[in-house]
C-alpha cells in the first residue's frame, strides 16, 4: 500500500523535474545544412541559458523554399526559420504570417550592439521582421602578395582602380576572378558597377521607376564590356571559383565577406589577404557598400512559445553572437564583440571611417520571380561579353521587369 | 402471346428465374465487394499518391498560384496560353523532341549492335559487363564525371589539344548548338548497357525453329536478321523503345548536373522548363501548366506505341 501511494508522488515528482530541466523544443529550420556544425554550437551554448534549441537543415534549398511556401499556404507556418531578405521576405511579410520584432530591436540598438541602419535590411515598411543569421558586405578580397611584388596599393578610387587592374594585366596575371558557377553569380559585377556608377539607378532598378534598357544600365554594360575586352576577367567557365583564387587565376576577387572562410578552408592564408571596397566612379560622392543579410524570422504563431523570443534574444546577444561567429566566421552586426575574422574586422573599421549607405544585394532587391531570369542573362553576357549580348539581355529584361511592375504599384 | 410462349412463361415463372437471377446479383455483388476489399490498399495508393495529385494539379493549372499569392484565384486557360507564347518553352519543346528521337536512335542501335556482337562473342561476360557498367552510376554522378571530362580544361580538350597541336577550350556545355549533343553522348554512354542486355534476353528468347529453315532454305546472314530476326525481336524492341522515349522526355538529373552552368538551362528540356517555373521562379500555376502538357504528350506517345505494339504481337503471332 505504501508503495502504492508513493508512486504518483514518484510520477509527478518526475515530471515537474523534466519541465524545469528542458524546456519546449524550439526548432529553427533552414537550408544552411552547410552550416549545421557551428549551428549545433549555438545550440549547444544556448542550452546552458535552458534554451532547447533543434537545428532542422534542409539540404536544398529549392525543396525548402518548397516546404515554407507550403507551410505558410496551409498555414502552418513553422515557428522559427530562415528565410532571404528584400523582395522574398516582403512577400513573406504580406502574408501576415511573420512576427514583428520591434521590440526587440529596440533593446538590440538601445545597447549599441547593433548600429542604426542594420534593421533596415531586415525590415518591410519599416517594421522588422527578422534577426540576421549573417551580415556579409560584398568587398574585394585581393592577393596581397601580388600587390606588394608589384608595388601597388589597395585603390582609393575609380582611376587608382583602373591603374591598379591594367598594371596586374600587364605584368601577366588576371585582375578579377568571376565566373558563373552554380548558375548565380552572373548578378555580382553588374550590381557593384551600377552602384558606383549610379546608385540612385541602383534602387530604381529594383522598384520599377528605372529600366533595366536605361541609360543607367547601359552604360554598366559598356564599362563591363571594356573590361572584358581588356583581358582584366578570368574564364567565367570555371567552375572552382575559390580554388582559382588559391591558384592565382584572379588577383582580385569580389564577393560576400563569408567567402574568407572558405578561402581559410581551401588553404590560402589569410595573412596574405587583403580587403579593399570597390572605389566609387567619378562624380559619384556617396559612400556605399552592398550588404547581403540573411534573416532569421519568427512566425506569429511561433510567438505564442515564449521560447521562440528566448531563442531570438539569445541569437543576438554577445554570447549567441560570439558563438555563430567562432563557429561558422560569420558576423551578424553586433559590433560589441570582437569581429569574427581579421577581414570583417578590417571592413568594420574602413566602415568607421566613414559612414557608408547600406544597399542590399541585387539578388534579394529583385522580385524573386525575376531572380532566377536576371542571373541567367548577365551569365549569358559574361560568356559572350559584347555590346549585341548586352542589347539583348537588356530588352529581355526589361520586357520581363515592364510585365512584372505592370501588375502591381511602384513603391 | 401465343399459347406457346404463354406456357413457357408459366414454366420459367414454376422453376423461379427471376429468383435465380437475383441470386446471381446477389452473388456478384458480394464477389465485388470482396474484390474491394482486397483492390482497396492499391486502390487508395493510386487514388491518393497518383490521381488526386494529378486531378490537384490539373486544378492548380488553372489558378494564379505564384509564391505564396494566387492559389484560389481562377486564371481560365492564361497560364496555357502564357505557356504558347513563351520562347523557352518552344525551344525546350524542341531540345525535348531532339532528345526522345536520340534516346530511341542511338542506344537502340548501339544496343543492338552490341547485342549481336556479342552474343556468340568469346569473353562475351567481361564485355558485358564493362558496357553495363555506367548504368550502375546515379545520374548525377555521371553528370559531374562527364562535366568534368566537358570543361574547358577538361580531358576531351586536352585530348583534341594532343591530335590537333594546339590549345582547345571549346566549352561544350556552354555554347547553344553544343549543349545538347554533349549532354545527350553521356546520356548514351549511360544507357545503350542497358538497352544491350534487354536486347541479349530478347534475343536468347527468339525460337530456333524458323532460324533454322531459313538457314536450311540457304538465307544469309543479313536476309536472316532483316526477315526471321528482327521481326521476332519486334515486341522487344517496341518495350525497349517505349522505354527509351519514356527517357528521353523525362531526363532530368543529366540535364541538371551538366546544364548548371549554361545561362539557358530551362531551354534544355521541357522536365528542366517545369523545374525553373516551379522552384526557381515559383509560378507553380505555371509550372502546372506545363507539366500538364508534358503529361498530356507522353500519354499520346506511349498510347500510339502501345497500338503498335499490339499489332507487332499480332505480326508474330
Amino acid at each position: 500500500m505504501k508503495h502504492r501511494a508513493l508512486l504518483p508522488l514518484l510520477l509527478s515528482a518526475c515530471c515537474m523535474y523534466s519541465t524545469t530541466a528542458m524546456a519546449k523544443e524550439v526548432q529553427l529550420f533552414n537550408d544552411k545544412g552547410f552550416w549545421s556544425g557551428p549551428l549545433q554550437t549555438v545550440a549547444n551554448a544556448a542550452r546552458a541559458d535552458g534554451i532547447n534549441l533543434k537545428i532542422s537543415p534542409y539540404a536544398n534549398a529549392e525543396q525548402y523554399k518548397t516546404f515554407i511556401q507550403a507551410s505558410v499556404a496551409s498555414g502552418r507556418t513553422p515557428e522559427l526559420f530562415t528565410w532571404w531578405t528584400g523582395a522574398s521576405l516582403n512577400t513573406l511579410a504580406a502574408t501576415g504570417q511573420l512576427a514583428p520584432l520591434g521590440a526587440l530591436w529596440q533593446e538590440m540598438e538601445a545597447d549599441g550592439r547593433f548600429q542604426p541602419g542594420v534593421k533596415e535590411l531586415f525590415s518591410v515598411n519599416g517594421q522588422p521582421y527578422a534577426v540576421p543569421l549573417q551580415l556579409s558586405r560584398w568587398v574585394v578580397l585581393y592577393d596581397k602578395r601580388v600587390f606588394a611584388r608589384l608595388g601597388l596599393k589597395p585603390p582609393a578610387s575609380w582611376a587608382e582602380l583602373q591603374t591598379v587592374a591594367a598594371r596586374i594585366k600587364a605584368a601577366g596575371q588576371t585582375p578579377f576572378l568571376a565566373t558563373t558557377q552554380d548558375g548565380w553569380r552572373g548578378f555580382i559585377w553588374f550590381q557593384e558597377l551600377l552602384l558606383r556608377t549610379d546608385p540612385k539607378a541602383y534602387t530604381g532598378l529594383n522598384n520599377g521607376s528605372v529600366a533595366y534598357d536605361s541609360p543607367a544600365v547601359r552604360n554598366v554594360f559598356r564599362i563591363w564590356s571594356d573590361m572584358y575586352a581588356k583581358g582584366w576577367f578570368s574564364d567565367p567557365r570555371s567552375n572552382e571559383e575559390i580554388n582559382d583564387f588559391v591558384r592565382g587565376k584572379g588577383v582580385m576577387y569580389l564577393f560576400g565577406e563569408w567567402a574568407v572562410g572558405l578561402l581559410d578552408k581551401a588553404g590560402f592564408p589569410l595573412k596574405e589577404l587583403g580587403v579593399f571596397i570597390l572605389p566609387n566612379a567619378p562624380g559619384v560622392q556617396q559612400p556605399a557598400i552592398i550588404v547581403e543579410g540573411a534573416p532569421i524570422v519568427a512566425s506569429r504563431k511561433g510567438l505564442a512559445n515564449p521560447e521562440v523570443m528566448k531563442t531570438l534574444r539569445f541569437w543576438v546577444s554577445n554570447q549567441g553572437a560570439q558563438t555563430w561567429g567562432k563557429a561558422s566566421g560569420n558576423y551578424i552586426g553586433n559590433d560589441k564583440i570582437a569581429a569574427p575574422n581579421a577581414l570583417i574586422s578590417q571592413v568594420n573599421t574602413q566602415l568607421a571611417q566613414k559612414r557608408h549607405t547600406l544597399f542590399l544585394r541585387l539578388w534579394e532587391s529583385v522580385p524573386s520571380t525575376l531572380q532566377g531570369e536576371m542571373v541567367a542573362e548577365f551569365n549569358r553576357f559574361m560568356l559572350k561579353p559584347d555590346m549585341s549580348t548586352a542589347q539583348h539581355v537588356m530588352q529581355r529584361m526589361q520586357s520581363l521587369n515592364a510585365a512584372y511592375w505592370s501588375k502591381r504599384k511602384k513603391p | 402471346m401465343n399459347p406457346l410462349m404463354q406456357h413457357d412463361q408459366q414454366l420459367l415463372a414454376r422453376i423461379g428465374l427471376a429468383h435465380i437471377k437475383a441470386r446471381e446479383r446477389a452473388r456478384q455483388r458480394r464477389q465485388l465487394r470482396v474484390a474491394l476489399r482486397f483492390m482497396a490498399p492499391a486502390l487508395l495508393l493510386v487514388g491518393g499518391l497518383l490521381l488526386l495529385p494529378v486531378l490537384y494539379n490539373i486544378w492548380l493549372s488553372f489558378t494564379q498560384w505564384q509564391l505564396f499569392e494566387g492559389r484560389d484565384d481562377f486564371a481560365g486557360w492564361q497560364n496555357y496560353i502564357q505557356l504558347s507564347d513563351n520562347p523557352y518553352f518552344d525551344e525546350a519543346l524542341g531540345n525535348t523532341a531532339l532528345w526522345v528521337v536520340a534516346s530511341v536512335l542511338f542506344p537502340l542501335s548501339l544496343g543492338l549492335g552490341m547485342a549481336l556482337l556479342f552474343r556468340r562473342m568469346p569473353g562475351q561476360e567481361w564485355f558485358k559487363s564493362i558496357i553495363f557498367l555506367p548504368r550502375i552510376l546515379a545520374p548525377t554522378a555521371a553528370g559531374v564525371m562527364w562535366y568534368y571530362v566537358y570543361a574547358p580544361q577538361g580531358m576531351l580538350n586536352q585530348m583534341l589539344g594532343v591530335f590537333t597541336n594546339m590549345p582547345v577550350e571549346t566549352g561544350w556545355l556552354f555554347e547553344e548548338q553544343l549543349v545538347t549533343p554533349a549532354i545527350i553522348l553521356a546520356f548514351v554512354w549511360q544507357s545503350c548497357g542497358l538497352v544491350m542486355v534487354l536486347l541479349l534476353l530478347g534475343l536468347a528468347a527468339l525460337p530456333r525453329d524458323p532460324l533454322e529453315a531459313a538457314r536450311m532454305d540457304g538465307a544469309g546472314p543479313w536476309p536472316l536478321f532483316r526477315h526471321i530476326t528482327l521481326p521476332l525481336l519486334a515486341p522487344t524492341l517496341l518495350m525497349v523503345v517505349i522505354l527509351s522515349v519514356l527517357a528521353g522526355f523525362t531526363v532530368f538529373d543529366l540535364l541538371w548536373v551538366m546544364g548548371a552552368n549554361y545561362p539557358q538551362q530551362r531551354t534544355l528540356s521541357l522536365a528542366v522548363f517545369m523545374y525553373f517555373e516551379a522552384f526557381q521562379k515559383n509560378s507553380w500555376a505555371f509550372a502546372a501548366a506545363t507539366a500538364v502538357v508534358i503529361g498530356g504528350v507522353v500519354l499520346a506517345v506511349t498510347w500510339l506505341q502501345t497500338l503498335l505494339q499490339a499489332r507487332a504481337d499480332r505480326m508474330v503471332r
